[in-house]
């Protein structure tokens, strides 16, 4: 009996004490659901920008009440598929994870799943418009430009150019909701459409299509697909001597289209993609800091092409920056709710900003899950491999250029 | 320490006027734009959370008011404008204690809805109209309202709600600087910019009194078929009844600023001056009745009252109930277990 006794107060006296050291936290899973395999680049990113919030929030640990808490990473691989990231939606509620952070893929399959275990899903990459829906999928935020916003602005910034534009997207799922969305964004000026032609997502060589809308009398082309089309579709004009201007949603910025074209670097100058704003009115400084803090955790993203100087020109870490965010806005959620239970952490994400790694502030409320606004969509132009924000839009003029060399 | 303790505390409630400063001293009078209560503006009022642009807004709000058949509030929706000026990025939070918010016609956005806050965040190009509608819970957003209606078969009272009780003090002073400030605070209230603080010379020790401060309302409109039209400081009673329109507005405290003040006495003048500058600042919380981002912006606020049916409460669904109660539940199961208990006894001795 006296044994029995004994054990018992060990154990009561293992239970006491504080927990605020290391070993002694409790863990909080964060799975980022992201195509590590397809698109590396993407779903490395996207995992960097998890990994550095996790990092400074772990330094000194998410306290609430008597105990103090870890957020552990997860990554787990969609291949782009929506029944991988459905599966792994099953994989993160069975580990009990509070937050998702999703590049988007397979989310109009997978929130359910999450939603009822209540666990919030915040897409930082794909901007379709059905994605997000506070009414129907309250668990589901986003930051990451939205389709909408950027189709929307397109057609403000080319409609008074006075061009016959030529939309043509990719038959890719984000191909697809992109074009539905310039659809609608040029919806009242059909005038100004020249041609809506949808291209096949795989082909190597656009020609046919691209030649097409230079007969239908196309002074502009809108290509908005993944990187690879965006790359055959300029390769097609370009060598057929055509000097047409393009605009493309934010693939149009990533490394692949330059690293395609990068035997002709005069072929990406003038290409003009719309993107969320990386720096905000008080500069560049907030979003030169959190570049640092990612490039000293991670390294340089380099694009694999140089300018004519010979100067390396590298990628600035903007969709790590909306993961970074999303992650911080769920430690604010998880503060605000004084609690680890997803419900409540996916009700607080209402109530609850930030300020965003570029400066500008960050959150969600319950009318909007957005957490990139459409007004802070800018357009940038390529010169010599790297971009500047263009000067002919209101919004564009009054931002920075970002350091692209290293 | 207690008595540090204790006179922070009182210059803390008294937004900083100086209590038993000795003769000869400088003072501060009581600022014209701090808040006497906790509300309005509602739930904490505006914030802009500011970058390097400090955007200029003026604010327009418009309070409907559903009142039932005893006067009591029962539907409260503020839809308030919001013309911003100045180029850049904003993020406005404006408090409100919310049921539901939408954008109004002749919005540039729309506007985001948390628990006790309406939020606006974009890019200004240059000028930017912010309307919002938003429906408020009356029980908390009707304690702010400017005007109470009190109803009793065949009379109709009308009571000014804004009264507060605040702390001021009593001095002789030097007159002349303080009438310069007297009529420079005017001329700011005729513009209808904010009004900037003041202070007076004492030429006696100051001691602290108790101001009752009360906006003036002007009330226009209808109470059955008695048309009403008055500047309300206190309480209107009107031999009416039948529904009422009335329209609310925080009025220009003219009794305070338009008499003459060159007869009066250096401490009449310092009581004149401390009352006109407290009930500024009292009319101009209720002037923004949803905050402002821009604490140097205009604000107007404009309340309608109106009757209006209360909407009849939802049908209570009756759940099924068990007709039987937990003392038979008990007294069954007691028999089966005494029952179960004979035939063991039974079966033993068999």
């Amino acid at each position: 009996m006296r044994r029995i006794g004994l054990a018992l107060a060990l154990l009561a006296l293992a239970g006491c004490g504080g927990s605020s050291s290391d070993s002694q936290r409790t863990p909080l899973t964060v799975v980022v659901n992201a195509p590590f395999s397809r698109t590396p680049y993407l779903g490395r990113t996207i995992e960097n920008g998890v990994r550095l919030a996790e990092r400074e929030l772990n330094a000194n640990g998410i306290r609430l009440g008597d105990k103090t808490y870890d957020l552990r990473v997860q990554t787990m691989d969609t291949a782009l598929s929506p029944a991988r990231a459905v599966a792994n939606m099953r994989r993160a509620v069975g580990r009990r994870a509070v937050a998702v952070v999703d590049e988007g893929t397979g989310v109009d399959a997978s929130w359910r799943t999450a939603a009822a275990a209540g666990i919030p899903v915040g897409i930082v990459f794909q901007g379709g418009s059905g994605l997000v829906d506070p009414a129907s999928r309250p668990n589901v935020f986003r930051i990451a430009p939205t389709d909408h916003g950027l189709a929307f602005r397109l057609a403000e910034y080319l409609v008074p150019k006075g061009l016959k534009v030529g939309l043509l997207h990719d038959d890719s799922d984000y191909g697809t909701a992109g074009g539905r969305a310039l659809a609608t964004a040029f919806s009242r000026n059909r005038s100004a459409v020249a041609i809506d032609e949808t291209l096949p997502a795989d082909a190597l060589d656009l020609a046919p299509q691209v030649l097409r809308a230079r007969r239908d009398g196309a002074t502009a082309l809108v290509v908005w697909g993944r990187p690879a089309t965006i790359a055959a579709a300029i390769t097609a004009a370009r060598s057929a001597g055509w000097d047409v201007p393009f605009y493309t949603p934010p693939t149009g910025n990533d490394p692949f289209v330059r690293q395609q074209l990068a035997d002709h670097p005069s072929w990406v100058n003038g290409l003009t993609f719309a993107g969320g704003r990386l720096t905000a009115e008080v500069g560049s400084g907030p979003f030169q800091t959190f570049e640092q803090k990612y490039e000293s955790a991670f390294g340089v993203d380099r694009v694999g092409v140089k300018t004519s100087a010979g100067a390396s020109v590298i990628v600035p870490p903007e969709t790590a920056m909306y993961a970074y965010d999303f992650v911080n806005l769920v430690a604010a959620a998880l503060l605000k709710a004084d609690s680890t239970d997803p419900r409540k952490i996916t009700s607080a994400l209402n109530e609850v900003s930030v300020e965003g790694a570029n400066g500008d502030q960050r959150g969600f409320n319950r009318l909007n899950h957005e957490g990139v606004i459409d007004d802070d969509i800018y357009f940038a132009r390529f010169h010599d491999m790297t971009y500047a924000p263009v000067k002919d839009d209101p919004l564009s003029g009054t931002l920075p250029t970002l350091p692209q060399t290293r | 320490m207690r008595r540090a303790a204790l006179v922070a505390v009182v210059a803390l409630t008294s937004g900083g006027v100086a209590f038993a400063a000795p003769p000869g001293s400088f003072v501060t009078l009581p600022s014209p734009v701090a808040p006497l209560s906790g509300s309005p503006p509602l739930s904490g009022g505006a914030t802009a959370t500011s970058e390097i642009v400090r955007h200029r807004v003026d604010a327009h709000t418009r309070v409907a008011v559903a009142l039932d058949a005893h006067g009591t509030p029962f539907r409260v929706v503020a839809t308030q404008r919001l013309d911003v000026r100045v180029k850049g990025d904003y993020f406005f939070t404006i408090g409100a204690p919310l049921r539901a918010v939408e954008a109004a016609p002749g919005s540039d956005s729309t506007p985001g809805q948390r628990a006790t806050a309406i939020t606006w965040a974009g890019f200004n190009p240059g000028r930017r109209t912010l309307t919002a509608r938003a429906t408020l819970d009356p029980a908390l957003a009707a304690m702010s309202l400017p005007l109470r209606v009190e109803v009793a078969p065949g009379r109709v009272t009308l009571v000014n709600a804004t009264g507060v009780s605040a702390t001021s003090y009593t001095a002789g002073v030097v007159a002349p600087p303080l009438r310069a400030y007297f009529a420079e605070l005017k001329r700011d209230v005729d513009r209808d910019v904010v009004p900037s603080s003041g202070g007076a010379r004492v030429t006696t020790r100051t001691s602290p009194t108790r101001v009752r401060v009360v906006t003036p309302l002007h009330v226009s409109g209808v109470v059955g078929r008695r048309r009403v039209d008055a500047l309300l400081e206190d309480r209107l009673v009107l031999r009416a009844s039948g529904p009422l329109r009335l329209t609310v507005t925080p009025a220009r405290p003219a009794r305070l600023l338009d008499a003459p003040v060159a007869g009066l006495s250096g401490r009449a003048l310092l009581d004149r001056v401390s009352r006109t500058v407290l009930t500024l600042a009292r009319t101009r919380q209720y002037r923004s009745f949803l905050g402002n981002p821009d604490p140097t912006g205009r604000s107007a606020t404009t309340y309608v009252y109106r009757t209006a049916a209360r909407p009849a409460p939802p049908p209570v669904v009756a759940a099924p109930v068990s007709t039987r109660s937990w003392g038979s539940t008990l007294a069954v199961a007691g028999g089966l277990l005494l029952a179960l208990v004979a035939a063991a006894f039974v079966w033993s001795r068999s």
